[in-house]
């Protein structure tokens, strides 16, 4: 089965690649829905919409930006192998590029962000994929990942795993205090107190999220 | 090769301006010549605090809109004259100058001073844009409080992502007693947030309010404790290996070496 919709991370934003062959209400149905499930990860993200080589007529393309906007995005560019789509695009006012597609699409769940530094108040670090941090996480910064975050140092900011949907994903960290956890569709506030003094790994245990330290998850 | 050096913190009241102030005047003590730039434009402070308000004439705004050449606006200190200030505007705002303006002005400053130090307005907007756009470095001052320590570390992300080099801190307004007891954050707490290379701790000092209210700098007073915290911070800045001391509430005393700790500041490499 083919994705109708692929999300990918890049240093530029995200990339949401749309599936140039299936028919065009298939495709904005599954974009409706990747959207309403990651309505978190999209946020304040930059978003470039790939339509690949699909000829758009202008009102296809009034649809995709009027999904857009009901879901509070505003795409920075439309990407397409297409000429005639990019002169729609452009026409209506939309900043179009050539798009580039790869050959072979990865699968985006294999894929992760490596980031080595402190991630301080303010900062946002988000992938479509899992995320590793060497360094703290700061109060106030976020990091939001399609899926699972490993933090090799203290988490103390705000992590959302599994912000795609993914209920599977993980939360793991050598400091785990964060100021909330959110994996898939789930919050979590951090407890109060102090730390456990040991490394912990949170994830969904029936309709919440659990904490638990990592030698008795591991088991 | 003179230094332009920008004290900020995001957070308002913490002590940038009686650092700039202290740190101007302690560098000047040394034989340095030195500038000290008030970037808080439609707020100015750094003028009473040194007690110049009533020379002032001209001022950046002046400078950088061309009503004034730079050396009528620089008003030169009552006790050293290699120390001079340049005051910010008190009736404009933030968008009078523009980041270009200010690389223009400390360019020009570098040509007569040792050290350019420049007072950052709180916030992260434009004001502190502007005060950062022509820094070699970044003093950035914060209090041992949870909410000065978190925007501390926002304006520590931003100056990064400016380019501007890894900042320096300035921990001012420490209480140990209070410390000891376990009702204030340590310097070890501090640092292991915000994680960035310590330059001075400034102890709580009721003297700091009564000398800054009358227009007379701390490090002038001998008897002062922040005065003597500051001239050390100055020392690092020229380069000198000072080591830290945190001087005691109780006045006189100098007490907890926090060498033994494992860490202590160090004066530029440069």
């Amino acid at each position: 089965m083919t994705k109708l919709v692929t999300i990918k991370g890049s240093r530029e934003g995200l990339r949401l690649q749309l599936d140039d062959a299936a028919g065009w209400p298939d495709v904005l149905a599954a974009l409706r829905g990747q959207l309403e499930q990651g309505a978190q990860f999209f946020n304040g993200a930059r978003i470039v919409v790939d339509i690949g080589d699909r000829a758009l007529a202008d009102e296809q393309l009034a649809e995709l930006m009027a999904l857009m906007r009901q879901h509070h995005l505003e795409p920075s560019a439309l990407g397409s192998t297409s000429r005639e789509s990019r002169n729609t695009a452009r026409a209506a006012g939309v900043v179009a590029r050539p798009s580039v597609r790869g050959a072979g699409v990865a699968d985006e769940r294999g894929e992760a962000a490596f980031v080595q530094r402190t991630i301080r108040s303010g900062q946002v670090v988000r992938h479509h994929g899992h995320i590793t941090v060497v360094g703290d996480v700061n109060a106030g910064a976020e990091v939001i990942a399609g899926g699972s975050v490993v933090v090799w140092g203290r988490l103390r900011g705000t992590v959302h795993a599994g912000a795609l949907g993914d209920r599977a994903a993980v939360i793991c960290a050598i400091e785990l205090r964060p100021t909330q956890l959110r994996i898939a569709d789930l919050i979590a506030r951090a407890p109060d107190g102090a730390a456990s003094g040991v490394p912990e790994v949170a994830r969904i245990d029936g309709d919440q999220i659990a904490v638990e330290p990592w030698e008795s998850y591991r088991r | 090769m003179s230094r332009v050096i920008t004290i900020s913190s995001g957070k308002g009241g913490v002590g940038k301006t009686t650092s700039t102030a202290n740190l101007g005047t302690a560098l000047a003590m040394q034989g340095m010549k030195v500038a000290v730039v008030d970037a808080d434009i439609g707020l100015r402070n750094l003028d009473v605090v040194l007690g110049l308000e009533n020379r002032i004439v001209y001022d950046l705004v002046d400078v950088v809109e061309g009503r004034c050449r730079l050396r009528q606006a620089l008003i030169r200190d009552k006790h050293f004259p290699d120390l001079c200030l340049l005051p910010a505007a008190q009736t404009r705002d933030k968008d009078a100058v523009t980041s270009d303006d200010m690389i223009a002005l400390t360019n020009q400053l570098r040509a007569e001073f040792d050290y350019v130090l420049i007072d950052s307005p709180a916030g992260i907007e434009a004001g502190f844009r502007n005060a950062i756009a022509g820094a070699d470095e970044v003093l950035i001052v914060t209090t041992p409080e949870v909410a000065a320590v978190r925007d501390a570390d926002r304006i520590i992300g931003l100056v990064e992502a400016f380019d501007k080099g890894h900042p320096r801190l300035i921990l001012n307004r420490l209480k140990p007693r209070m410390v000891s007891r376990g009702e204030m954050m340590s310097i070890e707490d501090v640092l292991q947030i915000l994680a960035i290379e310590l330059i001075g701790v400034v102890p709580d000092d009721e003297l700091i309010v009564t000398s800054t209210n009358r227009g007379e700098v701390a490090v002038l007073d001998r008897g002062s404790r922040a005065g003597r915290a500051f001239n050390d911070i100055a020392r690092r800045l020229a380069g000198e290996d000072v080591p830290l001391t945190v001087f005691d509430d109780s006045p006189g005393l100098m007490s907890r070496i926090f060498g033994a700790f494992g860490f202590r500041a160090r004066g530029s490499e440069r």
